[in-house]
């Protein structure tokens, strides 16, 4: 392994956590530094809802595709999701096992489990892209910063999926991209749209405890009018 | 450095005091995935313009708070599409977006993966603007007489307090019963009853069909002469001074009367402003209890205070879900339940509950006249779902709703009636034995207006310069028995009155020659005409205070345009009635 290629496995990741660390912490503070809003009111709704179910409802939300009609009646665009995010936490495992546990790659199934999901995680970056691209209303909605961070992770799961072999010996152009790409997006992420994750619990957090108390959360869905039809 | 205008640069002050954890994760978490976009009834009305998309519109005030209070948006705008406001102009724009294309009814709130919660910022979207004055006119006017008046719809005291006495002998002539009561500022009871000012004024039965169920419940109960108001306007506008204001009011009164629960008659914004928003505006901790009256009539039914006949009730029904109601307060299966005692028939619309459409007249839409069209547009989703049902009824517990409902079933020419469930649970209340009644007269709902001549022997002058509303209030007046009178301008007007000494007079406003402030002040100034009552009649709102700021007698009535049959009848009805009393 070059000298390169060993400072961008390490020391240029730990520069860039780092800094991604930082940055969060200060970020948290700045979101938590504004009060939250609270209910003073007596609960309404059904009485076994409370805020503590609704904030883990709200919380779990996301893995019920069945709970929200968005997600209901688009299952395709769910897997999407799913695949996509499941894309970033392989390349970014990908980033740690290859510098402290390559041997971890020698197994078949973990190389082949990699590989797929970052692969189709490119492939539906590459979909998302052209819908964000040809749909007017995605146009009317996004930044650059939503651009330029679907193609940042595109790209990334790009070189991510051929750096998984973890193999030099063809040369070490591909390993050097990625884990530049890698700790460019650390740095890049607080900035971005890419940070969602970060208030992802908190709004989450808070609109389920609002609406446990409110007795909506955990949600009932639409009952089909066959059902209930007399 | 551009300059900034005066309201612009409030409106950027006033954002960085009104923020929250909540509302900042809001407008910090979106990542415009798009998921919310198809869950707004504006879009799926207007599919080729994304500027109705939920996203894009959080985006018009996201973009403000981007510039100003979040950190990329300060050092690199154009990265992120943050972009601060300078203008008036700019601030109208906003106007347009947050007042007119989006009804706050939380739908694509609960679509959203990453919560976002676009309603609530949106709602204090309007808040900013609107204390800067940037406002529809119908919202100026209607927080005007929520602050002044003391409800939302400029009914005064007396004409309330009339309105309860009318009801009251209505109630006797049709129970036949002397005994049942509309009680006012009775002490210490168990159950303070508060209502929507469009009972008052547009829909009076409903508060007769509460009083008869309390009555054969036996409930201890008042409504109060003050503070009965439970509608806030604070919700739509954003004003949470006006919202913790209002909800005070009608929680001192209720204290005042020593009342143990506060009972809010059937109004989704109503309902939400009071049982859960107040409290927060206001900082508030309300000492006693509140409940839906959908929960109290359910409860009497449950607890075997009052019988009900479903039979009564054979047309097939659906159910509307107010937004506020189900997905602000979780209030959509009690009505169901209750539905489910008093109707033979009733069919789901679908979807339903907490995913249900608005009703399109939400958020104060209906006060917001310039936004008619848009909202008629996006009402044929709502049209849509009704249709499917094959109800003949649609039932809904927010006033709010039944406005909007009428709006677009008639606009889409459906062949559906609207109800709350206070009218179907009265209608198939069964009268106990020692004061029963002909099964004709048990189910006979006050008023039934235009059935047979209840204005016979009545001459009415109606004012107004435009000819299509003089020939449809003629028509109606005249098939309910009145000799009418026309009037095309103020001063033929004046001259008419003079002349044929009428019954009543309808007045339009905004007339050529005179207007009708100025006639209402001639009539009454003048002691031959002063007691001829008046029912003020205008599509310009804003114009009431061409009224009431005047150094005489308040009118007997006041409705805005467009009437229809039922509420033209209802009104004239009740003031003749009421003067008739008076005058004994
Ligand atoms: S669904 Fe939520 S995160 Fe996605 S665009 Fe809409 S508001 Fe933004
Ligand atoms: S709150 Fe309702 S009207 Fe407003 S954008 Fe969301 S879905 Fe549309």
């Amino acid at each position: 392994m070059s000298d390169a290629l060993h400072f961008a496995e390490h020391t240029l990741q730990e520069i860039a956590l780092i800094f991604m660390a930082v940055v969060y912490i200060i970020r948290l503070l700045w979101i938590f530094h504004f009060k939250a809003g609270r209910d003073r009111q007596a609960p309404t709704g059904a009485f076994n809802t409370t805020p503590a179910k609704g904030a883990l409802y709200s919380l779990a939300n996301i893995m019920m595709p069945w709970g929200m009609e968005s997600t209901r009646k688009k299952p395709l665009f769910y897997i999407q999701f799913v695949i996509f995010h499941l894309g970033v936490v392989s390349a970014i495992l990908l980033s740690f096992i290859i510098p402290y546990g390559p041997s971890l790659l020698e197994s078949q199934f973990i190389a082949a489990i990699l590989h797929s999901s970052i692969g189709l995680a490119c492939l539906v970056g590459c979909i998302r892209m052209i819908r964000r691209i040809t749909k007017p209303v995605m146009r009317a909605i996004s930044s650059p910063d939503d651009y330029f961070s679907l193609a940042l992770l595109t790209a990334w799961f790009f070189f991510a999926f051929w750096a998984v072999p973890n193999n030099t010996q063809n040369g070490e152009t591909i390993l050097l991209i990625y884990f530049w790409m890698t700790a460019f997006f650390l740095i890049y992420v607080p900035f971005s749209k890419i940070s969602h994750y970060l208030y992802y619990p908190i709004t989450r957090y808070y609109l389920g405890k609002t609406l446990g108390h409110r007795g909506v959360y955990p949600f009932k869905r639409s009952n089909r009018p066959e059902v209930v039809n007399h | 450095m551009k300059n900034r205008s005066y309201k612009a640069e409030k409106v950027i002050e006033l954002l960085g005091k009104k923020l929250n954890r909540q509302i900042v994760g809001s407008l910090a978490a979106c990542v415009h995935c798009g998921m919310c976009t198809e869950m707004c009834h504006y879009v799926l009305t207007n599919p080729d313009d994304p500027t109705y998309a939920p996203a894009y519109k959080g985006d018009q005030l996201r973009k403000i708070f981007k510039r100003h209070y979040d950190w990329t948006g300060r050092v690199f705008p154009w990265w992120v599409k943050a972009k601060s406001v300078y203008t008036d102009e700019d601030l109208e724009a906003l106007k347009d977006t947050v007042f007119g294309k989006c009804t706050n009814c939380r739908r694509c709130t609960i679509n959203c993966p990453m919560g976002v919660d676009l309603a609530s910022f949106n709602r204090m979207a309007r808040g900013l603007l609107v204390s800067v004055g940037i406002m529809p006119e119908g919202v100026a006017v209607v927080s005007k007489d929520q602050w002044e008046i003391g409800n939302q719809m400029g009914v005064l005291k007396e004409d309330y307090l009339d309105t309860l006495e009318w009801m009251e002998e209505e109630l006797q002539d049709e129970l036949e019963d002397e005994t049942v009561k509309i009680p006012v500022d009775k002490m210490n009871c168990d159950v303070v009853y508060s209502i929507n000012p469009r009972e008052v004024k547009y829909d009076p039965r409903t508060i007769a069909d509460a009083a008869k169920i309390f009555h054969f419940a036996g409930e201890n109960w008042t409504m109060p002469s003050e503070g009965w108001d439970m509608t806030n306007f604070g919700l739509f506008s954003g004003d949470d001074d006006l919202g913790g204001s209002v909800g005070r009011r009608l929680y001192e009164k209720v204290e005042e009367l020593r009342g143990k629960k506060l009972v809010i008659s059937e109004c989704g914004h109503g309902y939400r402003s009071t049982r859960c928003e107040a409290p927060n505006w206001g900082k508030l901790d309300v000492p006693f209890e509140m409940e839906s009256s959908v929960i109290t009539m359910l409860r009497y039914i449950k607890e075997g205070k009052i019988k009900v006949d479903k039979t009564r009730n054979q047309e097939p029904v659906t159910f509307h879900d107010s937004c506020n109601n189900a997905r602000s307060c979780g209030l959509f299966d009690e009505p169901r339940e209750l539905l489910n005692l008093v109707v033979t028939d009733f069919r789901e619309m679908y979807p339903n509950k907490a995913e249900n459409y608005c009703c399109t007249g939400g958020g104060g839409a209906m006060s917001m006249t310039e936004y008619t069209p848009r909202r008629l547009k996006s009402a044929k989703i709502k049209a849509d779902q009704l249709t499917a049902t094959g109800a003949k009824i649609v039932v809904t517990s927010c006033h709010n709703c039944v406005d909007g409902l009428t709006d677009l079933i008639r606009h889409y020419k459906l062949d559906i009636k609207v109800a709350q469930l206070v009218n179907l649970t009265a209608n198939a209340l069964v009268i106990p034995e020692k004061i029963s009644l002909p099964e004709e007269a048990a189910v006979k709902r006050i008023p039934e207006p235009s059935t047979d001549n209840v204005l016979a022997g009545k001459k009415i002058l109606i004012a107004d310069d435009e000819p299509d509303i003089l020939t449809f209030f003629s028509t109606v007046l005249e098939d309910n028995g009145a000799e009418v009178i026309t009037a095309l301008n103020g001063k033929e007007a004046v001259e008419l009155i003079r002349k044929e000494k009428p019954d009543l007079v309808t007045l339009d406003l905004n007339m050529p020659e005179m207007d009708g402030g100025k006639v209402f002040e001639i009539l009454r100034k003048d002691p031959e005409l002063a007691d001829i009552p008046v029912c003020i009649i205008t599509g310009r709102p804003e114009l009431r205070r061409l009224i009431y700021d005047r150094p005489v007698k308040a009118p007997e009535g006041y409705l805005d345009k467009p009437v229809d049959e039922d509420t033209l009848i209802i009104n004239i009805r009740k003031i003749l009635e009421v003067k008739k009393h008076s005058s004994k």
